[in-house]
């Protein structure tokens, strides 16, 4: 008799959803999580004496609604701050592009670029608005399995169309319309000032390796504003700092029975003619279960921990060819004082800012990344999320926390180097002086996290945040692999859950939540 | 006053899809009208004596699937069709060669030259592709539905794409799923690793495109080449006697021989369109003729917003016209010579000069050649396939003397300071020097250069910014997106006013597909 | 008359290190391709004496196209036994199995044999490349892989009289080499290893060697196996001996499904006769799972040897005024076989066995009508009309001397 029906390997936010729900329906469930604390890229730590700041994640985009409510989050204590500046794309001439929750007022930053972009505004934010509604339904969904799909599946797939009702079967076509394009085309369509083409298209490469430049850097654009409610660049911030997030989802989890070890690193996933049937602790401990559910991105999960010697040939080419390349580093600076940025009022600094001037300067920044070099003028977005968690700081002291794109996991004829490493902070450094003088001035410690680093902190293959890329190659019933993207994987009683299902990456939960679906029908 | 002359249909263009429709409608007993704006017919698939002496297939350089069912219905071996295969694709590189031929054991002695693995793959990866082109090609050979609004007719020819899709294996359909959504680069790096071998393959994928193997969606353009190669048992690849003129010569005779009317150098100004109803068209000179059907060969955007109104067009259609993506991305340089280009890893003559030679030695090569693009230039290291057409077919060049068509890529119509003389020179210096780092004497026995910069094919042959696949073959505007929705089956918002070009499905290349299933679908309702 | 030629080969295709002698002493001029090798389809201009040398004397085969590789490492035996379905743990130093591998739907891939040169050291040959599925399926493993296929040259001399030969060129006597075992030894100072092994189904066995000493080994065989009837031989004359033993071979009785673009074209070691090498108590190896499923289910095809039947067949001859037509060589076109209307098989190779007075195939029947004994219609063309002609199924192989196994007392 197993003493766990389940046992969850990772600590992240879907891993914490799929236990909860798990423990919710009365099953015994086990999570292991490797590090000391929980939370995956949900982790809020000390990167400085006094100075904290969210190791990956500074805001959510959007969290799925049925984890909201099937795991009744509010009453465990979160609480979002969701500002009205939800970001800033930043000029050097100050003429800064304000994206607020209201796009009326959004119309008239732009317009002090262009009259015409400031008309087209607000009808943009409701098309894109529109046409995620179409991704929404279609994130509910577990995908089919393609090619030989059954008439039942197909229907219980309808749901997909609802959208259709409201926006009309042209709404679909410019959803399929969209979703391929790349960056270029999309603004085109749409806008002429390079400020504000530049910011949009930065949604379109938000923690991916491809540039602005790639086609279906459409699809990741809408990605980042699912519930959005037309809300372009829609940020939340969460209050105390990211980390709360998974605090909240392990108290979740905790008063669903599920039983909580960090600091236990899986060893392997035990697998004995093609049935998985528990894990191997690194210190040796053994435990057996009915199923086991990853969190971890599928090459950790499949090639690492169970084994290239168990998978069949063609479910192991399928992972191998699984594309990850991340290219995302995080540098958190601890600063002397606050920083100051002309034009930008002391009232709007709780913010995501972007350096994006232009869909050409993010290009430029990632064919860096083509050829396995770091950007020289990388794509930057900060936040200073001490303005909104004073506990991050010292008083008076500030943390300013950079994601910075595109920094290559891999590199060619060089390594990921503590130089190389402040090499690319001095390349940050010198691209926030142009916004913020004297900033350089102000820095009193800094943490570079390359991918490199990513990938031996949290275990995320090449550094990918989203534990693959966000690309049409691997998207829905392709998403980790054809013959994996049930959540279920070839392997009986071995499961996925993290982000490299689908819908794919970001702290919203939704993958955890369809993965739990599918194990409780079973 | 001007003539009025009355005609079942007319066509705008006469170029090979134009033509191609002309010759079903007329066999189907209509009577037809073909207006050409040039002197010469064929379009894109011209050839011209550019030097005296030297003839150049100055666009459209090789066939590739040219559908073997259009061979046939239109009798096209017996107007002149006749097509040499090409033999082999050749890849210079600084100090050796990447060999591919017809011959199986060849090519993987030659590939097993730089990676057994490889060769090895390679034996799949053919057959692979085979499959999957057959699995497309009952797309490529249904007439688009109407998204929008889909007829009975529509719905039927869906449910067997779905039922056609069913009966794919897990692994054609991996494939093919991949292969609409990757790059090109992508997709051969999880085959093959000899970069030689991979970079030559993925140049297929950025033909005509403005991409470069590694952006996605240049695997659907490598598929699309592939098609070319399915029919391998009748080699419907490969080169016109005569070049590619000479099938645009085969498709007229053919249409006329049906009783087609044909006129060159007769522009056409405008369609007439009354109350939403096409007419007929004036030409440039005010002559006038009337038909119950017009057919424009050209590309969306002449046909749309040149040859008729705005105002007589939805304003939704205008601005998805508008929006089709059509930015041209390569020249081509034709050279006369006064003997063979010696390479220097494979000196002298030998079956590699009957084929392809590709520059394409790395990824690195072709993204750089990209980035000059991207960024408004014309590449200074540029990607080129090349054939001697005068190796395979001696009647194209004087006795001991060549013909060298390069296809080169890229060349952005949109270039910084536009084109001019200087900047189209400085772009023929460009390809020699290239070619020239491979096989130096090039140099030497250039007699005359023919340089044609996208602004050049605009003006030439009429592509909207020198695109010669009448717009981008990427996802959105594939199939029941090409050029627009609601409007893919060669129907227009403009009553009788039709579209039978490359910028319909199932895209460019010298098929003749577009042209005979315009005809197909227009004769269905006639 | 000759014209005194000075023949020289100029050709695109690979040439064994044993091309100097074999080009010389083919005198048809007759070759196929075989791996991209230039391989003598016979070297005498007909067959017959070839084929009688590997029945009656002593053949002498370049069997260098064959691909090769060295597997060798810590986890040599585990990465084989997962690859193929024999049990590779029991297969001692010097010994030899023959073997099929599959993909993981239990399809054979290729067939070969493999001989353990040391603990941790195998040798595999394949008839196809399969160094891009040992490569892959080796991830993981401790173990180094390479492709042997041009660092061994490898002849095979097959016939009774074998084994005399080698004994008279070898230091070490080959008399207690048992079937399906090898040994190192000498040519004078060349060292070779010596199988015994074959594909013609008779006392037989395979060499292997460094190129470099390919012509010294030919030239020494060649030498002393005169006085006992040594004669180079094609395929042609192999292609027949092989049919006798009931061998099949890739590309004419299967297609790797590798290769095989349709599902219908691949089939499983127990649709090829070759459930005997199929072990399925051993750890899990690729396609057991699906194995194991069409054993308990029972295998849709089997492969069978069938005879012709001479009356029938000499009676449709005889009907037309003619003598009964037989295949002078082997041949590989698919045939049908009926039971009534119903076509329930195809046969994919066969000959006129010249040693059995037989006229055999080998084919692929429904398992319904592949029970020994049954009898099947085989399909014939008899002046250019079409005919069926009873066949009857039989075991293989069809030709089994004592000497292919025994030892010399």
């Amino acid at each position: 008799m197993n003493q766990f029906d389940i046992i969850v390997v990772g600590g992240g936010v879907n891993s914490l959803v799929t236990a909860s729900i798990l423990g919710q329906s009365e099953k015994k469930v086990l999570l292991l999580e490797a590090q000391n604390q929980i939370g995956g890229l949900a982790s809020t730590t000390e990167f400085a004496p006094g100075y904290k700041c969210n190791l990956v994640n500074d805001v959510v985009k959007w969290i799925d609604p049925r984890v909201l409510k099937k795991l009744d989050i509010e009453s465990h204590g979160m609480e979002l701050f969701s500002p009205d500046v939800v970001r800033i794309a930043l000029d050097t001439d100050d003429q800064h592009i304000l994206f607020h929750r209201n796009a009326d007022q959004t119309t008239a930053s732009i317009s002090t670029h262009s009259e015409k972009d400031a008309k087209a505004w607000k009808e943009f934010t409701i098309y894109i608005g529109n046409l995620t509604h179409f991704l929404e339904k279609l994130y509910e969904l577990t995908p089919p399995k393609l090619p030989d799909i059954g008439l039942k599946e197909a229907l219980s797939m309808r749901t997909m169309l609802t959208p259709v009702r409201k926006h009309g079967i042209r709404g679909l076509v410019d959803f399929l319309r969209v979703v391929p394009m790349m960056m270029p085309e999309l603004m085109n369509e749409w806008f002429e000032s390079e400020l504000l083409r530049g910011a949009i298209s930065a949604a379109g490469i938000h923690h991916i390796t491809l540039g602005p430049f790639a086609t279906a850097t459409g699809y990741n654009l809408l990605h980042q504003h699912v519930y959005s409610d037309s809300v372009f660049h829609n940020a939340h911030f969460i209050k105390g700092g990211t980390g709360n997030l998974a605090e909240t989802l392990l108290k979740s989890a905790k008063s669903n029975g599920v039983e909580i070890r960090t600091s236990s690193t899986v060893q392997s996933i035990d697998v004995a003619n093609g049935i998985c049937n528990g894990v191997t602790l690194e210190d040796g401990e053994r435990i057996t279960t009915t199923k086991v559910i990853s969190g971890l991105d599928p090459t950790h999960t499949f090639i690492k921990l169970v084994g290239p010697a168990e998978l069949n040939p063609s479910f192991f080419t399928q992972v191998r060819n699984i594309k990850y390349r991340g290219s995302v580093s995080r540098i958190h600076f601890a600063l002397n004082s606050l920083p100051e940025i002309k034009g930008v009022s002391q009232d709007q600094m709780g913010t995501v800012f972007s350096v994006s001037p232009s869909i050409k300067y993010i290009e430029r920044a990632a064919d860096a990344a083509k050829y396995g070099c770091i950007a020289d003028d990388p794509y930057v977005e900060f936040t200073i999320p001490s303005i909104i968690n004073s506990n991050f700081a010292p008083k008076g002291k500030h943390v300013l926390s950079a994601t910075v794109q595109y920094t290559p996991y891999h590199l060619r004829n060089q390594t990921w180097s503590e130089e190389l490493k402040v090499r690319l902070k001095n390349n940050v450094v010198h691209v926030l002086e142009n916004y913020i003088p004297g900033f350089s001035t102000q820095i009193k410690s800094s943490a570079v996290f390359s991918p490199m680093d990513l990938e031996d902190k949290f275990g995320l293959t090449e550094g990918n945040l989203n534990h693959g890329e966000m690309t049409l190659n691997q998207f829905f019933f392709m998403r980790p692999t054809i013959s994996s993207a049930q959540y279920k994987s070839p392997i009986e009683n071995l499961y996925l859950c993290g982000p490299s299902t689908h819908p794919g990456g970001g702290l919203h939960g939704a993958n955890g939540f369809n993965a739990a679906r599918e194990i409780l029908k079973l | 006053m001007s003539a009025v002359k009355n005609y079942d249909a007319i066509i705008i263009g006469g170029g090979h899809n134009g033509l191609t429709a002309a010759a079903y409608l007329a066999r189907a007993g209509k009577k037809v009208l073909v207006l050409e704006r040039r002197y010469v017919l064929g379009g894109a698939a011209v050839t011209e004596e550019v030097f005296p002496g030297f003839k150049f297939s100055i666009c459209s350089y090789v066939v590739s699937l040219l559908k073997p069912n259009i061979i046939r219905e239109l009798m096209l071996p017996k107007f002149g069709l006749e097509l040499l295969p090409l033999e082999s694709t050749f890849t210079p590189l600084e100090n050796d060669y990447l060999l591919r031929t017809t011959d199986e054991d060849q090519t993987y002695r030659e590939i097993s030259r730089h990676s057994p693995r490889d060769a090895e793959t390679y034996m799949r990866f053919g057959p692979l592709m085979g499959q999957i082109g057959m699995a497309v090609r009952p797309i490529l050979e249904t007439i688009a539905p109407n998204a929008i609004r889909p007829s009975l007719a529509d719905l039927g020819a869906m449910k067997k794409l779905l039922n056609h899709f069913k009966t794919l294996s897990d692994e054609q359909f991996e494939y093919l799923t991949k292969l609409m959504t990757m790059s090109s680069a992508d997709f051969l790096d999880e085959w093959f690793e000899f970069e030689p071998l991979k970079a030559t393959m993925s140049a297929s994928g950025i033909i005509g495109t403005f991409m470069g193997p590694r952006s996605p969606g240049s695997a659907y353009v490598m598929l699309h080449h592939y098609m070319g190669d399915i029919d391998g048992a009748f080699r419907a690849w490969g080169f016109q006697r005569g070049g590619t003129g000479a099938v645009s010569m085969a498709i007229a005779c053919s249409a006329k021989h049906f009783g087609a009317d044909i006129l060159t150098e007769a522009p056409v100004e405008k369609v007439i369109v009354k109350n939403g109803r096409a007419m007929g068209v004036v030409l440039e000179n005010g002559d006038e003729y009337q038909a119950d059907k017009v057919i424009s060969g050209l590309d969306p955007k002449l046909s749309f917003l040149k040859m008729v109104d705005e105002s007589d067009l939805p304003s939704d259609f205008v601005t998805d016209i508008k929006n089709f993506r059509i930015r041209g991305s390569s020249g081509k340089v034709n050279l006369a010579l006064d003997g063979l280009p010696n390479f220097i890893s494979l000196p002298g003559d030998g079956p590699h000069l009957r084929g392809a030679i590709s520059i394409s030695p790395s990824y690195d090569y072709l993204e750089r050649a990209y980035d000059d693009a991207k960024y408004g230039n014309f590449s200074q290291e540029p990607y080129m396939d090349i054939i001697f057409p005068s190796v395979i077919d001696p009647g194209m060049a004087p006795p001991n003397k060549h013909v060298m068509s390069c296809f080169v890529q890229y060349a952005p119509y949109d270039i910084k300071g536009g084109w001019n003389d200087q900047k189209r020179e400085d772009f023929g210096d460009a390809v020699v020097n290239a070619i020239a780092r491979f096989a130096p004497n090039i140099k030497d026995i250039i007699l005359h250069r023919q340089v044609l910069s996208p602004a050049d094919l605009e003006a030439t042959f009429g592509l909207t910014e020198g695109n010669i696949f009448h717009g981008e073959l990427t996802l959105q505007q594939l199939f029941v997106l090409r050029p627009a929705a609601k409007w893919a089956d060669y129907r227009t918002p403009i009553k009788n006013y039709y579209q039978c070009g490359s910028g319909t499905h199932p895209g460019g290349g010298i098929t003749g597909s577009p042209g005979e299933m315009s005809a197909k679908k227009i004769l269905r309702n006639w | 008359m000759s014209y005194g030629n000075q023949f020289k080969a100029h050709t695109q295709l690979k040439l064994s290190p044993f091309f100097e002698r074999t080009s010389r002493l083919n005198e048809s001029q007759e070759w196929r391709r075989w791996s991209g090798y230039l391989a003598a389809t016979n070297y005498e201009l007909t067959h017959e004496n070839e084929y009688f040398a590997i029945r009656t004397k002593a053949a002498l085969l370049d069997i260098t196209p064959l691909y090769k590789y060295i597997i060798e490492g810590p986890d040599a035996q585990r990465f084989l036994d997962r690859m193929v379905t024999r049990n590779i743990g029991i297969c001692r130093v010097g010994q030899v199995m023959y073997t099929p591998w599959c993909d993981e739907d239990g399809k054979q891939i290729d067939d070969g044999t493999i001989q353990r040169l040391s603990d941790q050291k195998f040798r595999i040959t394949s008839a196809e490349p399969n160094l891009e599925w040992i490569e892959y399926n080796a991830a993981g493993m401790d173990l180094s892989i390479w492709d042997d296929s041009y660092t061994t040259a490898a002849l095979a001399i097959q016939g009774p009289n074998s084994r005399t030969i080698l004994n008279a060129v070898t230091s070490d006597s080959l008399n207690n080499l048992n079937f399906f075992w090898m040994m190192e030894t000498r040519f004078g100072d060349i060292p070779i290893s010596i199988s015994r092994t074959g594909y013609t189904g008779d006392l037989g066995y395979e060499i292997w060697m460094d190129p470099k000493d390919a012509l010294s080994v030919w030239d020494l065989l060649m030498d002393m196996g005169k006085p006992f009837g040594i004669t180079p031989t094609g395929l042609q004359a192999l292609d027949m001996a092989r049919i006798e033993a009931g061998l099949i071979l890739l590309d004419v009785d299967y297609i790797s499904s590798r290769h095989a673009i349709v599902e219908s074209r691949k089939s499983s070691p127990y649709e090829l006769g070759l459930g005997w090498a199929v072990k399925m108590k051993k750890k899990d190896f690729i396609g057991k799972k699906a194995l194991e499923a069409e054993l308990s289910r029972g295998s849709k095809w089997e492969f069978v040897g069938i005879e012709i039947q001479w009356a029938e067949l000499e009676n449709h001859y005889r009907n037309v005024g003619l003598a009964p037509g037989l295949p002078g060589t082997a041949w590989r076109t698919s045939t049908p076989l009926y039971k009534g209307n119903k076509q329930v098989g195809y046969a994919t190779s066969g000959c006129w066995s010249p040693i059995l007075k037989r006229y055999i195939a080998l084919a692929h029947v429904k398992s319904d009508y592949a029970q020994s004994g049954s009898t099947l219609d085989f399909e014939l063309k008899v002046e250019h009309y079409r005919k069926v002609t009873p066949a009857i199924v039989v075991k293989t192989p069809f030709f089994d001397p004592e000497r292919k196994r025994s030892c010399p007392q």
